[in-house]
């Protein structure tokens, strides 16, 4: 126990890339995600298609898979990313498939006169889509996209692999340094847990927020 | 002035409007009516291009939508004669996330371009004519459906347009409530709107249209005055049609 507590601002400070990690994925996420929503819903069939293979090679290969494919496969090609940027990228392309399947979803929920009522004022699909359907689709999404939020905290420890120094990485350090195993996992899970549940706090009151009407 | 020419509307096999030419001058209220599935909503929103012709034309104060236009030329047509129309659904569909006056505001903001303070002038004074002042700051799912349909109006009404469709306004509302949103539109139709009403409410119909269509099967059966036509209508299918209405 002493252990963990001496070490915990090394702890701390991999907490801190693992909320870093998350939050910068997720912000990215979310524009690859509305972004790929759109073209699968309003898009020509070029856009559709390009997404719809997007999602489709998404979720069908491990995330584990996809961050070695951009970290060590892109440097055959001279690309050579660091490694907070590789895990930033991948995890992104990652999340965003995921999110772009809650906001059609969510999207699609809203009733169709919603659009219709929107056009017949004189507003171009954009317009109706952008000031319509759209905060309303964000809404509804809420919930699906809080599941997929917090499962995104939780495979940030997939970047360990790649030598960033978050939660978990931080802590088989420690267990390489003092050959203790427990305490410093036990210590990471309980981060992982209080992250998780404040991310779930905050999602509620957001929707909370948004729930006015 | 809307004029249909020889329009058409099919999905996929299903011919659902055949071969529909009409003139509807400026100012008069049309009422169409007419059995279940027989093509009245259909018709309505090829007016304003929510359904896409395919057959025919369609021309709405001399902007003509032909079913042979390309996509481009289509879809500018329809954003003018967006314009010139305004629509009241059923279903009110009153945007749930803003409040009865931004539902009023918000084409006049997004689609006239009026600054805020302007475009709330503007709206709080629709608000006071279908008589919700009081209610500007509400959202619409603390109204009562008549209440609901009202913003509706004074939403479509706050694009100044030159006709008014309606598609079944009273059908979702509960029986004592009708008679606010039909009050509405009597007050619309004295002020000279053109307007093309869906509806059941046979009574009104009667006392405010100037002119009846009887629907069935995707055309129009019958084209006649109100009086003509409720004391006697000239076809089997009209008189089995206001039998049928007249039971309840
Ligand atoms: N999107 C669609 N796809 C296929 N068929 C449709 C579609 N919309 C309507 N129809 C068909 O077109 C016909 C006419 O429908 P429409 O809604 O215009 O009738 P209506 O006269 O308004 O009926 P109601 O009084 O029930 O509202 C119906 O047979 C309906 O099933
Ligand atoms: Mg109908």
């Amino acid at each position: 126990m002493d252990l963990v507590i001496d070490n915990l601002p090394f702890l701390f400070k991999g907490a801190y890339y693992t909320l870093l990690i998350t939050v910068v994925s997720m912000f990215f996420g979310l524009i690859i995600g509305l972004i790929t929503a759109i073209a699968r819903l309003k898009g020509n069939r070029f856009f559709r298609t390009i997404a719809r293979v997007y999602v489709s090679i998404i979720r069908g290969t491990p995330p584990l898979v996809q961050l070695v494919i951009v970290y060590y496969g892109l440097v055959d090609y001279g690309i050579e990313l660091g490694a907070l940027t590789a895990a930033y990228i991948a995890l992104s392309i990652n999340i965003g498939a995921y999110v772009s399947e809650a906001f059609r979803g969510a999207i699609q929920a809203v009733p169709a006169g919603q659009t219709e009522a929107a056009l017949a004022t004189g507003m171009t699909e954009g317009q109706a889509i952008r000031r319509i359907v759209i905060p309303q689709a964000i809404r509804i999404s809420i919930p699906p996209l809080g599941n997929t939020f917090v499962g995104m905290l939780k495979e940030t420890s997939l970047v360990s692999v790649i030598a960033v120094t978050e939660l978990l990485r931080s802590a088989q350090l420690l267990i390489a340094q003092y050959y203790v195993y427990m305490p410093f996992y036990l210590s990471i899970a309980v981060m992982y847990w209080i992250l998780s549940t404040a991310f779930t706090f905050i999602l509620n009151e957001i929707e909370k927020r948004l729930s006015v009407y | 002035m809307i004029q249909a020419n020889d329009l058409s509307k099919s999905y996929d096999q299903h011919e659902v409007l055949k071969h529909i030419s009409l003139t509807i001058p400026a100012h008069q209220v049309v009422a169409v009516i007419g059995p279940s599935g027989s093509g009245k909503s259909t018709f309505l929103r090829c007016l304003n291009g929510l359904e896409t012709i395919t057959g025919g034309s369609v021309s709405i104060n001399n902007h003509l939508l032909k079913a042979t236009d390309k996509k481009k030329t289509r879809l500018k047509t329809i954003h003018e004669i967006r314009q010139d129309t305004g629509m009241v659904f059923q279903q009110f569909n009153l945007y749930p996330h803003k409040t009865v006056i931004e539902n009023v505001m918000e084409a006049l903001i997004i689609v006239k371009k009026q600054s805020k303070s302007t475009a709330k002038t503007v709206a709080a004074q629709l608000l006071k004519r279908v008589g919700l002042q009081e209610k500007e700051d509400v959202y619409p799912s603390k109204l009562s459906g008549g209440q609901q349909q009202r913003v509706a109006i004074a939403r479509a009404l706050a694009m100044e347009p030159k006709i008014m469709l309606f598609d079944e306004p009273t059908s979702a509302l509960d029986p004592e409530l009708v008679g606010e949103v039909l009050k509405v539109m009597k007050e619309l139709a004295d002020e000279g709107m053109t307007m093309v009403i869906v509806t059941h409410e046979m009574r009104f119909a009667e006392s405010a249209a100037d002119r009846i269509l009887f629907m069935a099967d995707g055309q129009i059966v019958e084209d006649s005055e109100p009086k003509a036509f409720f004391a006697q209508p000239a076809t089997e299918r009209a008189q089995k049609f206001l039998a049928k209405v007249n039971e309840f």
